[in-house]
């Protein structure tokens, strides 16, 4: 029989350990708030306070340097442009607070960039949040679906957006939290798969413009709070599977009371609840899945996870899985090749800090950020941890590097959600957007109403003496980056079609933003869609290199997860610099067969298909 | 230069009352360093960094000859992860008072986290000359070595922190992670197994001038929390005047009822345990394992119907409750209702597949019922880790194999058991598998 459930044991105090008597044992704090919880947690709450630059409110000097810091801005302009109202996107989040303090409410929800008509352009998909109460979880509101009309008159891009959800039945009612992008049933069109707090969705793109509800017939069941999703193919069949990230057994009636440092009430902390285990579903080719997650191990080690994104991260040509979990050891899933995967997160060093301790850890950037041929981790944590770059030795090994990139100082103060690599100057080197907000009252907005607000970050990619390190640019970025919210989803994609990677942001009870990148248009690109058949038709977990003489190999997974509760565009995007000689493309196919382009010239969008190329022996 | 407004009416009367009260007095003597200083103190207290951070600036302009300013700003600024300036502020204050030694230990983290490796090292190298500082010393200078890619000259480091301090977690994560980078996995391995017994835990230095600080917090979740280091260290007295100290200031508090369920428990004061389980029912919150801690209470009297109904409220408030549906398991066993009791166990090890006791208890059950292969499937998962759980897993496992008729195997798993019982010191647990294994033979 067990005992009593451990009550507020060791030491969670934002600062470091219990100082005592000479010998004394101290514990390295938490520096998440963590509730008031009869698990290993204090009856204190200590809230991770972060800095934002409000003018004038303390005249602190603000970490955040914006907007005390001079909105310059390069002679060409804002790099990008807060588009949404303009273009038609006019969808604001309701996150259900009613002054109860569940959970869910901080959590924020995702948003997905897919093209679901394939007329050529980007379709934006958000994620709907509802009430949250005894009687009822999901309000009137549902997730909303615009379909993109771009249009393109004598050079002129107009973009406008069309909300067509219900005419396409993809209005979700729930409390919505992430979205994956995947064609389950290859038919050529992307599906959507939809966490919630309670509940999975599977809807099915009919391909003429509408879906179909079909999570019941798919077997496809969680209800469990389910965070972010990805859609891999893991045992390379040529079926995407799903791996759902789940979070913490948090109910309404169970919900807790938690204080801030201060004794105000608040938001508890994941610690506060236990974490839940992640599901991984096999899809069997039928349009049906079957749930493997204890036959493939993903039971045996779990976290509150909230982001996942798929890579090779020990370079076998097996697409591996990357968890990062709240407050809690991230996972690093590596795929053993006979339906099973084993954590390596703590040996690999990519599952907590070099002290030892997990993080904040919400969302994922994976991918080649140093050109050497390997994927890199960057995850974003809360205000007082420092956002953290995990660089890949090629093996599975990462060396936490934030400091050495120059990451650490900038994101100190920053509670961060929604991130990717994205190249936004088109130079050859993925730069970094985060996408931040608070999930503890900020200390200088305290009394104010939305208390957690703040601002977003981009950083660029930059050589110096010891390899690459990330300078910010958010200041140059444009008034977009100097206005304050509660960011938390965001998906990369080229919205316009004009060369550049734009971006989407949802805000936790608050407008989503069209952020217009301005800044790729002097260097070259190429936007690669891979097409094979008969199965996994977008090419999900493919490797794409383009080898040019003289530059290192650029290479980019084929992908739609990472980030925050969010799903990008499956088209990948490369920036080539100055120079706009491709020597050639090289696709590493998901079941590993290689083949290689030549003839194919820069500044355009391509598909493809597998078979025109050049075959290489595997 | 003077303080900024703070938004007094936004907090709560505890905090308010104190800080309210320092500010009006730094505000009435405004080049009273002192006075000033005790505005930063208890805005550092109270973890309000920023207005912290200003209040100790002023302080150090008009006093900046004394110490404390400028290590206590140091310490709220490590705490914003702003590490180049909190170096720059201990290099400050140990110009004052270069020997006190958690600034100097605060110095060389603060460079090495800053990146500059060349003086945390001058730094860390001089503090290996003290012995209270010593393990935290070494743990520095391995992340040096590590950082410059010398891991053999790393694991030295790390190794001597472990023998000093042997609880040290954090040295031993590091010193997995150089064993990998060496290719020793297994060693690896090993150490990261004690990172996960140890957790966070680190070499503590005295520091009286952040006591300074930490004891002027006198508020009800601070005391809460003193109350649960006295209960952790034995103080069950303690631990519960404490909790009922801060309810006899406000009855509202969730967390302390709650606490006190268990506490009382664990004195076996039935009747104060329960009193503090009706408040917090009515209080409405914190209410799984409110449910949960009073079951075990009830089931501690053995009254089980009672125990049961209580764990099912658990369950009704959080459907995922491992524990609690674990322990309506074994209440359902005791009441010889096998099947019921199988289904709480199977529904336990599904919400928390960590949780062996409940598969173990699947298992168990499903040998009762004569589903000996299924029984078999469940326990096999069981197998790792090898720790002092496990001999008597593998010994369930032994027995379904047996009981499924399939003894080779049964003897092979009951032989490992009882080795690994002997590993772990259980010679009971050994005993009673030797007469078993005599028995089979």
């Amino acid at each position: 029989m067990n005992t009593t459930s451990t009550k507020n044991t060791k030491g969670t105090k934002g600062t470091k350990g219990t100082k005592g008597t000479k010998g004394t044992k101290g514990t390295k704090t938490d520096r998440r708030r963590v509730g008031n919880s009869p698990q290993a947690v204090p009856a204190i709450v200590l809230c991770v306070l972060g800095v934002l630059g409000v003018l004038g409110v303390l005249g602190v000097l603000c970490v955040v340097g914006v907007p005390s810091a001079p909105q310059s801005m390069s002679a060409a302009g804002p790099i990008f442009i807060e588009s949404a109202a303009a273009a038609g996107l006019t969808f604001t989040h309701v996150n259900g607070a009613t002054g109860n303090y569940y959970l869910p409410e901080v959590m924020g929800a995702g948003v997905a960039l897919f093209d679901y008509d394939n007329d050529g352009d980007l379709d934006v998909f958000v994620v709907q949040g509802g009430a949250l109460s005894a009687n009822a979880v999901g309000g009137p509101e549902t997730s909303r679906l615009y379909r993109n009309d771009l249009t393109t008159t004598g050079g002129r891009r107009t973009l406008k957006f069309t909300d067509v959800t219900e005419r396409a039945h993809a209005g979700v009612r729930a409390y919505g939290m992430g979205v994956a992008v995947g064609d389950y049933d290859n038919d050529g069109y992307l599906d959507l798969f939809i966490t919630s707090f309670g509940g999975v969705t599977l809807l099915h793109n009919n391909g003429d413009g509408t879906f179909t509800d079909v999570t019941t017939k798919s077997g496809l069941s969680d209800p469990q709070w389910s965070s972010s999703a990805a859609f891999i193919d893991y045992d390379r069949d040529g079926f995407l599977d799903l791996f759902v990230a789940n979070y913490v057994d948090f109910t309404l009636a169970g919900n807790k009371s938690c204080n801030d440092s201060v004794g105000a009430r608040d938001y508890c902390g994941p610690r506060a609840f236990r974490p839940v285990p992640s599901r991984l579903f096999r899809n069997a080719g039928n349009g049906t899945f079957t749930d493997v997650s204890e036959r493939a191990g993903i039971t045996k080690a779990y976290g509150a996870g909230l982001g996942v994104a798929l890579g090779d991260y020990n370079g076998d040509g097996w697409p591996d899985l990357y968890v990062a979990n709240d407050a809690t050891p991230n996972n690093l899933w590596i795929n053993h090749r006979d339906g099973t995967f084993v954590d390596e997160g703590l040996l690999s060093g990519s599952a907590v800090n070099a002290a030892g301790n997990p993080e904040g850890s919400m969302g994922i950037a994976s991918g080649d950020f140093d050109l050497d041929g390997d994927e890199d981790l960057f995850v974003t944590n809360i205000a007082g941890e420092t956002f953290v770059l995990y660089v890949n030795d090629g093996r599975g090994n990462f060396e936490d590097a934030r400091t050495r990139a120059g990451l650490a100082t900038p994101t100190a103060a920053f509670t961060g959600f929604g991130t990717d690599w994205i190249d936004y100057d088109n130079d050859g080197w993925p730069d970094l957007f985060v996408a931040n907000g608070g999930v503890n009252i900020v200390e200088s907005q305290r009394g104010q109403p939305t208390p957690f607000r703040m601002t977003n970050q981009l950083f660029h990619n930059v050589a110096d003496k010891t390899g690459r390190r990330f300078e910010e640019t958010s200041a140059a970025a444009g008034p977009a980056f100097a206005r304050a919210e509660i960011s938390r989803g965001a998906a990369f994609g080229d919205i316009d079609n004009d060369g550049d990677i734009d971006i989407v942001v949802s805000n936790n009870g608050g407008p989503v933003r069209l952020l217009l990148n301005q800044a790729g248009g002097t260097n070259h690109w190429l936007q690669v869609r891979l097409d094979q058949r008969p199965g996994n038709r977008f090419g999900i977990g493919a490797l794409i290199s383009i080898e040019r003489a003289g530059q290192p190999t650029l290479r980019r997974r084929v992908r739609t997860d990472g980030s925050y509760l969010s799903a990008s565009d499956v088209r990948v995007h490369f920036g080539l610099g100055s120079s706009a000689a491709i020597g050639a493309v090289v696709v590493q196919w998901p079941d590993g067969a290689l083949e290689r382009w030549t003839g194919i010239t820069a500044d355009k969008a391509v598909m493809l298909r597998r078979g025109s190329g050049v075959m290489s022996p595997r | 230069m003077a303080q900024a407004p703070l938004p007094f009416d936004s907090y709560p009367s505890g905090a308010r009352e104190a800080i309210s009260r320092a500010y009006a007095d730094a505000a009435a003597k405004p080049t009273d360093a002192a006075s000033v200083g005790t505005l930063a103190r208890t805005l550092h207290a109270w973890e309000q960094w920023n207005s912290a951070h200003d209040a100790y600036a002023r302080a150090q302009a008009l006093a900046p000859a004394t110490f404390d300013w400028f290590y206590l700003d140091a310490v709220v600024l490590r705490r914003l992860a702003r590490h180049a300036e909190t170096a720059s502020r201990l290099e400050q204050a140990l110009r004052i008072s270069p020997g006190y030694l958690p600034a100097r230990v605060m110095l060389a983290e603060s460079l090495l986290e800053s990146g500059d490796l060349e003086r945390s090292a001058q730094r860390f190298d001089a503090l290996d000359r003290e012995p209270s500082a010593e393990p935290a010393a070494e743990f520095g200078l391995g992340r040096i070595a590590a950082a410059r890619g010398r891991h053999d000259e790393a694991v030295t480091h790390f190794n001597r922190a472990v023998m000093l301090f042997p609880e040290y977690g954090a040295a031993y994560y590091a010193l997995a992670l150089s064993y990998r980078a060496l290719g020793r996995i297994d060693e690896a391995r090993t150490a990261l197994e004690k990172h996960a017994q140890f957790g966070p835990r680190w070499p503590a230095i005295a520091d009286p001038v952040l006591a300074t600080v930490t004891s002027l917090r006198d508020d009800d979740p601070t005391n809460l929390q003193r109350g649960l280091k006295l209960a952790e260290a034995g103080d069950l007295a303690g631990a519960i005047a404490a909790h009922e100290a801060a309810l006899a200031r406000d009855p509202s508090i969730a967390q302390a009822h709650a606490n006190l369920i268990s506490l009382y428990g664990r004195m076996q004061n039935w009747a104060k345990a329960e009193e503090h389980y009706r408040a917090v029912v009515a209080l409405g919150v914190n209410l799984g394992d409110a449910h949960y801690d009073y079951g075990v209470l009830l089931g501690l009297q053995e009254k089980w119907d009672l125990a049961a109904d209580a764990y099912r409220q658990a369950i009704a408030v959080n459907s995922q409750h491992a524990r609690a549906r674990n322990n309506l398991g074994q209440i359902l066993e005791r009441q010889r209702q096998f099947d019921a009791a199988a289904a709480e166990y199977r529904q336990a090890a599904a919400n928390q597949p960590s949780f062996r006791l409940a598969r173990f208890n699947l298992g168990r059950m499903l040998i009762a019922l004569g589903k000996t292969d299924e029984a078999i499937q469940e326990l096999e998962k069981l197998q790792e880790p090898r720790d002092a759980e496990a001999p008597r897993y593998l010994f369930a496992l032994a027995t379904a194999y047996v009981r499924a008729g399939r003894k080779d195997e049964g003897i092979k798993w009951a032989t490992d058991a009882k080795a690994l019982a002997l590993e772990h010191g259980q010679q009971d647990l050994a005993a009673a598998i030797e007469r078993e294994l005599a028995r089979l033979r």
